[in-house]
């Protein structure tokens, strides 16, 4: 603060604003890249449910449907903004941008290659989950404005789902934290470097799994999809919403996602190390991770039916908490025998 | 359970089956036909649009007399014949109306009809903006043989799916009636 007031008052010193230039620049960009990887996230997910249903997915818009999330941004941007009467207009308005808010300021944290990111913190780890929690406010708030049945229920269930899950999620990191010795999470992309393969993936195989269905269960996505059961709740938590404001939480969803398969990716994968260095483009082993996780999460929606609530509360509280503890446990030991 | 129960339940094998066939299927040819540029064949007697024949060796006009047998036989109800004296006391056709949205394709007109001169076509893509495009009149259906029939098409699906061709429009030989079949 005082070389805020510093500079301002004595000009002929600019760092600071060459600082917050460079970080509003570095920021732009970032998020640009992101909406760019949220738009075509959603094509490849089309295409590979598609192919996976042996259906060709979008194929009119470009070739090979290639323009389609373009068509799709532009068609969402346009349509009518149509908020219901009895909706509670202050929390309706606020819960998308919220909900993308979570997930957007995840990403400042992530380093996308070792001198690559926003900003480089000693507790990325924790801030990320913090980030990636406050979108469950976005969603909450949804439900209870839209004075929907649908996106209350949908609301409801999303709460719990990822109040359960961030649990496990959390404690499936813990053995990971342990290895590492940091919460920096380019000091545990460091640390993976003398394990096998560049990577934590063995040492922390159970960590590995628990991470990756929790991830699943916290984004909201099949076959942990109830808050958004198409069959039951209709669409959920965002009945209400349409246009531009269905379009954040949209966003905030793949968002979330992205970012749950770089964490993934920077915690069990090893990050930007590869088997090779590839010239010029020090993120493009992280980048290959991360769609071959995000490719995972289509998947896995392709082809499994969605649970039922009782088996998802009991899978998150009676397997995934025990097992990621055993987890803990076992990597305590291993660490202290090693 | 069993040892084998378990393995299976711990280490997930089913789902891992069931997403082993999803990816398989991933690298399979899709079965999609990208409809308005591609297009499946028509089957042999499809039952499309209507149309009246066209009788160009003699006439030009439609081959319909105006016996009212299709429209007696119509289910739906949807075709509607008037029928008027000629000057040379000829029976004419004056209106043949199909109401096309009625009509349920069965094709029971084109069987009924001794002289060949309803016929369904091949077309189905047809679509329209009032209730008064879909009503067919005879000059709409005469138009319909011109475009989406002819001649030589006309020849070869009379040939396969009209069976009064057979010049025998009696009842047949092997079904019992009780009155008798009429011999010529």
């Amino acid at each position: 603060m005082t070389r805020i007031l510093e500079t301002l008052f004595f000009p002929g010193s600019f760092d600071v604003f060459i600082f917050f230039g460079t970080v509003i620049v570095k920021v732009l960009v970032i998020i640009g890249v992101g909406m760019l990887h949220v738009a075509y996230a959603t094509y490849f997910e089309r295409k590979v449910i598609g192919h996976m249903q042996m259906r060709l997915g979008p194929m009119r818009v470009g070739p090979h449907g290639l323009l389609q999330p373009f068509a799709d941004g532009i068609k969402l941007f346009f349509k009518e903004d149509i908020i219901p009467a009895e909706a509670d207009k202050p929390v309706f308005f606020g819960a998308p941008v919220i909900s993308l808010l979570g997930a957007l300021s995840a990403l400042a944290v992530i380093p996308f290659s070792e001198n690559i990111a926003v900003s480089n913190i000693n507790i990325s780890l924790l801030f990320v989950f913090a980030a990636s929690a406050l979108g469950a406010y976005g969603i909450i708030m949804a439900g209870w404005s839209s004075n929907s049945k649908y996106s209350f229920l949908g609301g409801l269930r999303s709460a719990s789902q990822i109040i359960s899950y961030e649990v496990a999620m959390g404690l499936s990191l813990v053995g990971v934290m342990m290895l590492a010795g940091s919460l920096n999470l380019v000091e545990i992309v460091k640390a993976q470097e003398r394990y096998p393969l560049g990577a934590f993936l063995f040492p922390q195989i159970i960590g590995f799994f628990i991470f990756i269905v929790s991830a699943i269960a916290e984004t909201n996505r099949a076959p942990f999809d109830l808050p958004e059961a198409e069959s039951e709740l209709v669409a959920g938590y965002f009945v209400e919403y349409s246009g531009i404001r269905f379009a954040l939480f949209f966003l905030a969803e793949y968002m979330g996602m992205i970012v749950m398969s770089s964490i993934a990716t920077i915690c069990f994968l090893g990050g930007w190390n590869g088997p090779f260095r590839i010239p010029y483009i020090p993120f493009a082993w992280f980048a290959l991770k991360v769609y071959c996780i995000l490719f995972l999460y289509y998947w896995v929606r392709a082809s499994l039916p969605r649970y039922r609530y009782d088996h998802l509360m009991g899978v998150g509280w009676k397997v995934l908490i025990p097992l990621a503890l055993v987890n803990i446990v076992i990597t305590g030991i291993v660490k202290m025998l090693l | 359970m069993t040892f084998k129960e378990l393995v299976k339940t711990v280490f997930l094998l089913e789902i891992f089956k069931g997403m082993a066939l999803t990816l398989r299927t991933m690298f399979r040819r899709p079965v999609t036909i990208q409809y308005p540029t591609q297009k499946k064949p028509v089957m042999p007697g499809f039952r499309g649009l209507h149309a009246l024949t066209r009788d160009p060796p003699q006439t030009g006009d439609a081959r319909c007399v105006g016996c009212g047998l299709c429209a007696a036989i119509c289910p739906s109800r949807c075709i509607h014949i008037y029928t008027a004296d000629s000057e040379e006391h000829k029976k004419i056709v004056e209106r043949y109306e199909i109401d096309v949205l009625r009509c349920l394709f069965c094709g029971l007109c084109v069987e009924a009809c001794p002289y060949a001169a309803i016929l369904l076509t091949e077309h189905y893509e047809y679509s329209g903006y009032t209730r008064e495009e879909f009503y067919m009149t005879k000059e709409k259906l005469l138009k319909n043989y011109d475009l989406y029939m002819g001649a030589e098409k006309s020849m070869a699906y009379f040939s396969k799916f009209w069976h009064p061709l057979r010049g025998d429009f009696g009842t047949p030989k092997k079904q019992v009636v009780f009155k008798g079949r009429k011999e010529e």
